[in-house]
């Protein structure tokens, strides 16, 4: 029992307008007459035609009104009941009791969803507005369908992640621990979108494989399979025997081996269900009924295994990424899963995270004997530790040796070209400097006293470690407080209004999709025109920058449904459409592979071509070596010149 | 591991899924009946005032209460023949979420009087990705948004089935599909199609006030107002007297209003929201692909 005063508040009021209503329409509709005192005389009105048994007003008399009063109460007091109950009863608990049986389990889910989703939505119009306010877009109706599509995809991220937790089973399966993953002559159908053939493997417990292939081939995919997410959650049809633990994938949905199959998400924070670390950790086994007792002993164990104790009373959103990482691979390993799904782990990670949750899975493999399969583009990092190797490649998946190193990255045509520009643009004078620039998240400090300057045609990275204050420069650099320290051409960027700062200083933020505001490239493109009337048409930046023709086919594409390299270069081309004097680039390498990061390093060596200033923060140092003609380095927001410049490492 | 050919192995396969498909199809049927049996019996609940003038004079007494208990019992009957389509975890998150963001914008409007945005989601869901999928989310984001703003009611029920309406309606629209693969030819298709839900949405707005109307109209009134329902009275007279109450009540001003929102909002992110919606893909409910 709770009691909360707004529903009888509400239904106290509805009854009353109810009532008056009642007493209104009397008058209206010659009813208000009957005994009492005679209020007010007023003529009755007949009407015509098939509204003849109708006359309007009449006299009203003061019994006339009581009487229709009185005669509304018993709807009113039905009313007002259902506002007691309101306030009395907790529906929210009835929806989790109805997710797990009785006959509207899918529904009752849906509303558990619902309401899991509510906070998202608070969450995703801030992210937006931000967004907003990067692209020089006003108004609230431009933010609805990015908010919109945001919280579709959290939602939806978050039903997969409370799914392969076991949310809502109403059977577990006994699993084979000795078989985890066997598939036979399988295959994968998304609809005519992307097909895999001849998936036909078998691994072995206390087995590490890395599933290899470029963005796009379908790693992801083929995880989602052996979770069944691809089965059961995306309603993609699979061929052929698939059998995880001994039982057939088709037959049972993830939710009903969420005990046996662990799952680490591509996007962990998108699918982070608790608010604390603790709760997220715990959740596999609250879905099971695990008595809390337990739970917080199975916490605490998991979280030591893997170095995290002390975050246990973190909330999930203050997570560094190499930290969420090992929070989503607790809250995988909580259930102690005999297979153990992990989806690009190293993507958002800077070295020394990447060594970390390396030595973590080679520990649950090679220690507890779970069968760990990890999709990956980068396979270097992998080399010594994995067991099998399993490559997709043109829409087939084979069994491999260990891939060769690709060669370290030998000069290509564009990082030559950064190299030959660096010549050109020291004797350039600096166009952007930045003289004691500091940026505070709250309390915090994130970066402290910094000072550079950056000289037009310069393509300039700046490195560090994750949570090192990259972003936060960045961030301050692009929309900064006053009185800021950065001026760009002798103008102090703080003095500037927004479409003035646009011109001089425009940033691509780390989660670029979050400046797509419409629902095709072409309109995407068209947008960007209209606010800032650049001299190229941006679509013909964007060719540039993708080095090719659009064409119709791309034109017509939804920006969110283009390559991750793609997509990049889409948002350099919006950010460069007010022509500013600098470009800055948050983490352009993220997750992309060999291709796109060519791609992408082009593109920004174009940029800088055209006399602008690029600068861009990335945990890559091999990226920055390759396309950066210099460098520059942050350690706990303190900037200093790199140790070497690029061109002497490259040479 | 026994050793099976490929081939038949494959046949197996075939036949497994012919079968899973077989039954899948019989489910539907029985859910389309159970959809339909369950919107008859909901239309007769809603005009009971003038389907009670039909029945002996000693049944219409009972006719309010009958129309009150039996909505709720098939709203009940008709989710849980709905329940057992909704396979996949994917289409219950997307009506989850659907639902969520539905019930947080006729929370938002209650507070602007009778601007019910959230006819527009439910237009532009229902289209995407039809009927079956608006019928549920019609129902699930009245009832969450009853809940969450404590506003259950003898009327909830009746909301439900309107707004399922509503929603389904649009699902059932004519496709419309652009002629060629081209920037013009899919900005002509988009202009078309936006239009024509943007016709059904003041449609719907009309219809949906009156279906509200004519079941809440004796109790609004009582008795003794020349509009008053009449029991007693010829079905034309009754009619004649819902038309002029309707009209005054919410014909002119609310349903007006609610058919204003809603073309603008169709015409302002229809095609953005359509076009997102359709990205998010729900997974087809019969696995079923022609086979040669």
């Amino acid at each position: 029992m709770r009691y909360r005063a707004a529903p009888l508040r509400a239904a106290a009021i509805v009854a009353a307008v109810f009532v008056v209503s009642r007493v209104a329409y009397r008058m209206v509709f010659g009813g208000a007459a009957g005994g009492g005192v005679l209020l007010l005389d007023v003529p009755r009105v007949p009407l015509e035609g098939p509204f003849a048994h109708i006359a309007l007003f009449g006299p009203i008399t003061s019994g006339g009104i009581w009487n229709a009063a009185v005669s509304a109460l018993p709807f009113a007091a039905v009313i007002l009941a259902f506002g007691v109950l309101n306030a009395l009863i907790d529906v929210q608990r009835l929806f989790v009791l109805g997710a797990t049986r009785g006959p509207i389990r899918a529904v009752s889910r849906a509303l558990v969803i619902a309401w899991a989703t509510a906070p998202a939505l608070a969450q995703s119009v801030r992210r937006m507005r931000r967004a907003a306010a990067l692209r020089g877009e006003r108004g609230p109706a431009a933010l609805l369908v990015p908010v919109f599509e945001h919280t579709v995809e959290r939602a939806l991220a978050l039903a997969a992640s409370m799914e392969v937790r076991g949310f809502a089973a109403s059977a577990r399966p006994t699993a084979d621990v000795e078989r985890p993953v066997r598939c036979a002559a399988a295959s994968l159908d998304q609809g005519g979108a992307w097909r895999l053939d001849d998936v036909d493997f078998e691994l072995a417990p206390g087995s590490l494989t890395i599933v290899s292939g470029a963005t796009g081939s379908g790693k992801s995919s083929l995880l989602d399979a052996m979770s069944g997410l691809f089965q059961h959650f995306e309603g993609g049809r699979q061929d052929g025997s698939m059998e995880i633990g001994g039982l057939d994938r088709r037959r049972f949905p993830p939710r009903e081996t969420a005990g046996f199959v662990g799952v680490v998400a591509q996007q962990v924070r998108l699918s982070f269900v608790a608010e604390t670390v603790h709760d997220e950790i715990g959740f596999a086994l609250t879905t099971q009924g695990v008595d809390a007792a337990h739970i917080d002993e199975r916490v605490r164990q998991t979280a030591d295994d893997l170095g995290i104790a002390r975050l246990l009373d973190r909330q999930v959103t203050a997570l560094s990424a190499g930290e969420a990482t090992l929070v989503a691979i607790a809250a995988a390993l909580v259930s102690r899963p005999a297979l153990l799904l992990v989806d690009e782990p190293l993507a958002e990670l800077d070295t020394a995270a990447r060594e970390l949750v390396c030595e973590v899975l080679d520990r649950v493999a090679h220690e507890s004997g779970t069968c760990v399969v990890v999709a990956e583009h980068r396979t270097a990092e992998w080399q010594r530790i994995a067991d099998t190797w399993l490559e997709i490649d043109g829409g087939r998946v084979t069994i491999g040796d260990a891939p060769m190193l690709p060669p370290t990255p030998a000069s290509t045509s564009a990082s030559t070209a950064a190299g030959d520009d660096r010549a050109v643009t020291e004797r350039s004078h600096p166009l952007v400097s930045v003289q004691g620039l500091d940026a505070r998240h709250g309390d915090t400090v994130a970066v402290r006293d910094a000072r550079f300057t950056l000289r037009a045609g310069e393509l300039v990275a700046i490195t560090g470690a994750n949570g090192a204050g990259k972003s936060s420069l960045l961030s301050a650099m692009a929309v900064p407080d006053a009185p800021s320290g950065i001026t760009i051409d002798g103008v102090d960027v703080a003095s500037l209004d927004p479409a003035a700062r646009r011109r001089a200083i425009t940033l691509v933020p780390e989660q670029f999709d979050d400046l797509f505001f419409s629902t095709t490239v072409a309109a995407e493109c068209h947008r960007a025109d209209r606010r800032n009337r650049p001299s190229t048409p941006t679509a013909q930046t964007l060719a540039a920058l993708l080095g090719r023709d659009l064409g119709e086919g791309l034109l017509l594409r939804h920006p969110r449904d283009l390559s991750a390299g793609e997509r990049l270069c889409l948002a350099i081309a919006i950010q460069l459409a007010p022509s500013p004097a600098a470009l800055l680039v948050d983490e352009p390498a993220r997750g992309l592979d060999a291709s796109a990061r060519r791609l992408v390093g082009d593109a920004l060596v174009t940029v800088a071509r055209d006399g602008r200033v690029v600068l861009f923060a990335t945990h890559d140092r091999e990226f920055a070596a390759r396309f950066a003609s210099r460098e520059l380095t942050i350690v706990r927001g303190a900037v200093a010149p790199a140790p070497r410049t690029t061109a002497e490492v490259i040479a | 591991m026994t050793v099976v050919s490929p081939r038949s192995d494959q046949h197996v396969a075939v036949d497994d899924r012919a079968r899973g498909d077989r039954a899948a199809v019989r489910r539907e049927r029985a859910t389309t009946v159970a959809l339909l049996a369950g919107s008859t019996l909901a239309l007769a609940a809603f005009g009971w005032p003038l389907v009670a003038t039909a029945v002996p004079a000693d049944a219409q007494r009972a006719a309010p209460f009958v129309a009150f208990a039996v909505l709720p019992a098939v709203i009940a009957v008709v989710l849980a023949a709905l329940d057992r389509q909704m396979h996949s975890a994917k289409a219950v998150a997307l009506l989850g979420v659907l639902a969520a963001i539905g019930a947080g914008i006729r929370i938002a409007g209650a507070g602007v009087g009778g601007i019910e945005a959230v006819f527009v989601l439910l237009i532009l869901a229902g289209r995407a990705f039809g009927a079956r999928f608006g019928f549920l989310l019609g129902m699930l984001t009245i009832a969450v948004s009853s809940v969450l703003w404590g506003g259950i009611g003898p009327w909830t029920p009746f909301q439900m089935f309107a707004c399922a309406w509503v929603a389904a309606g649009a699902g059932l629209l004519p496709a419309i599909r652009p002629r060629a693969a081209t920037v013009a030819a899919v900005r002509r298709a988009t202009a078309l199609e936006i239009a024509m839900l943007a016709g059904y949405g003041v449609v719907a707005a009309y219809a949906f006030g009156l279906v509200m109307n004519l079941w809440f109209w004796p109790f609004a009134l009582g008795m003794g107002t020349d509009i008053s329902y009449d029991g007693a009275a010829p079905i034309g007279e009754n009619l004649a007297s819902f038309a002029l109450y309707s009209l005054v009540t919410s014909t002119l001003t609310w349903d007006t209003v609610r058919a204003v929102t809603t073309v603008i909002g169709i015409a302002l992110i229809g095609p953005a929201v359509l076009a997102s919606l359709r990205r998010a893909k729900l997974p087809s409910q019969r696995r079923a692909t022609r086979r040669p």
